[in-house]
């Protein structure tokens, strides 16, 4: 229901969609997302379930185009109404930024710092776009797919990765 | 730990098994407890498997007054600068059991975030492992520290103690000098023990 | 044969078992206990615990209310008071004067307390 409204108040804002048992899932480009964000607002889906983002390194990384840009930045909205939940995907480029929802939504706060944190795609409009769950100098950004999957344990013995931080200390 | 090897002649004498006799039945726990493992321990102080029976009932929160540490649950990173200056503050005689897998050895989580194993800070006696270790372990785990206070002498030092506290003075000293937070400074010790090759800071 | 100084004798035991007693105390707690238990005086041990981290306030030195010095001073006041009323009182045997003296130092501290009354030492709020 939802994304016939979509369609019919933002024709052609959404670039794919799909659906599997129930879930809903739309795509759209970060130049519709603030459009997009009011009207789902008047819709009824006020509540902001989570905001996280997915890396997929094998995507050429370009600005502009279907399925542009390395990550792609996920939102829930939930309808409390009408118990309708929508999926919504942005997709956004290795050094690219996304319009902040700060102004709608305050849980959008710590969501887009962890973001921020994890990934590294900075949100435009934060008051605080600092790191969340790691310290302020953490070298790189945990979840991406070329972080090292143990961290980098300096004591690793078999099937190490990159080593943390490049094996620098942190300097005050 | 080659400071305490037990194959050396460490004469016990009579006045050392009367000691160790009343150490290791008083044994009041610490409970460092930050996960899962500590939900067991609770269930191992409760009346079925029951510690008390142990001498190990006087759980204490304060490391003043307590003797023994179990670290029950992952320590992250972040948290090991809290479990050093815990095991600092503690008073000698002092052991720790690590409980678990994510104490011993990082567990299933072997990633930024998680310590891959307290003994890479603060000197482990017993190792209980489980994810997490059923309430039989854990008093197993008791008992085999128990037997490893029954061998111990008066007239021994404790190395790995000493060497403690001097890890201690260099990562304070290092966080003095150069203005960083305690988890960094241990990460920058773990480079540097991992570089000479040995397996823990201190 | 009763020693004329035997009902003292119980207090003569009490002060030799005392003595032992305390000698022993510094004796075995001074000399022997240091060769029994593990010596190792560190700086870290001493310092105030507050779960690990360093502290975060400059310790107890926080603003007191003066209501409570102002409670515990009436309270030691009115109880000497009372103190002082109990033998009096078992003593008293139906006298004027002695009944007047009481009532003159009770009248005193009376003053006393209407005083405090009226200024609202008795009110905990203020």
């Amino acid at each position: 229901m939802i994304i016939e409204h979509i369609d019919a108040q933002l024709p052609g804002a959404v670039t794919d969609r799909h659906a599997f048992r129930g879930d809903q899932t739309i795509v759209v480009a970060k130049e519709n997302l603030l459009a997009l964000v009011d009207l789902l607002y008047r819709e009824g889906f006020q509540l902001l379930v989570d905001i996280t983002a997915v890396d997929w390194p094998e995507r050429p990384n370009a600005e502009g185009g279907a399925a542009a840009g390395r990550f792609d930045v996920v939102y829930h909205w939930l309808n409390l109404a009408s118990q309708e939940r929508l999926r919504v995907k942005v997709p956004v480029a290795d050094g690219g930024t996304v319009p902040s929802l700060t102004g709608h939504f305050k849980t959008a706060d710590w969501f887009e710092r962890e973001v921020f944190d994890l990934f590294g795609i900075r949100f435009d409009g934060h008051p605080n776009m600092k790191r969340l769950l790691t310290w302020d100098d953490f070298p790189g950004h945990a979840l991406r797919k070329d972080f090292p999957l143990d961290g980098g344990d300096p004591f690793c013995m078999e099937g190490c990765t990159a080593p943390y931080n490049n094996g620098e200390r942190a300097r005050g | 730990m080659a400071e305490m090897n037990i194959n050396d002649a460490v004469v016990t004498t009579r006045l050392d098994a009367v000691v160790n006799w009343g150490r290791k039945n008083s044994l009041w726990p610490l409970p460092f407890g930050t996960a899962c493992c500590a939900i067991e321990f609770m269930s191992m102080m409760a009346s079925k498997y029951d510690m008390s029976r142990f001498g190990a009932e006087a759980m204490r929160f304060s490391p003043r007054q307590s003797d023994m540490m179990l670290v029950l649950g992952t320590v992250t990173n972040k948290m090991a600068p809290i479990l050093r200056t815990i095991y600092a503050q503690m008073a000698e005689p002092k052991w720790v059991i690590s409980v678990g897998v994510c104490a011993s050895s990082g567990g299933m989580y072997r990633t930024y975030a998680t310590l891959q194993g307290v003994d890479r800070v603060i000197p482990v006696d017993v190792y209980v492992p489980g994810c997490p270790p059923r309430p039989e372990s854990m008093i197993y785990g008791v008992m085999k520290l128990q037997e490893k206070i029954e061998k111990e002498s008066l007239s021994m030092r404790k190395e790995h103690i000493a060497r403690f506290y001097e890890s201690l003075a260099r990562q304070e000293a290092l966080q003095a000098e150069k203005g960083l937070t305690g988890q960094q400074t241990i990460r920058n010790m773990l480079m540097d023990a991992a570089e000479r090759g040995a397996g823990t800071i201190f | 044969m009763a020693h004329p100084a035997s009902p003292f004798l119980p207090i003569l035991i009490l002060l030799l078992v005392a003595a032992v007693t305390a000698i022993a105390i510094l004796v075995l707690s001074g000399k022997v206990l240091p060769l029994l238990k593990p010596n190792n005086p560190q700086e870290a041990k001493l310092r105030p615990y507050e779960c690990g981290v360093p502290p975060l306030q400059e310790g107890a030195r926080h603003k007191y209310s003066v209501k409570f010095y102002l409670t515990a001073m009436l309270f030691i006041l009115f109880d000497v008071e009372a103190a002082f009323l109990l033998p009096w009182a078992v003593n008293f045997k139906h006298a004027l004067w002695t009944f007047a003296a009481m009532l003159s130092f009770m009248a005193t501290l009376l003053v006393g307390f209407i005083y405090a009354w009226g200024k609202g030492a008795f009110e905990w709020e203020r």
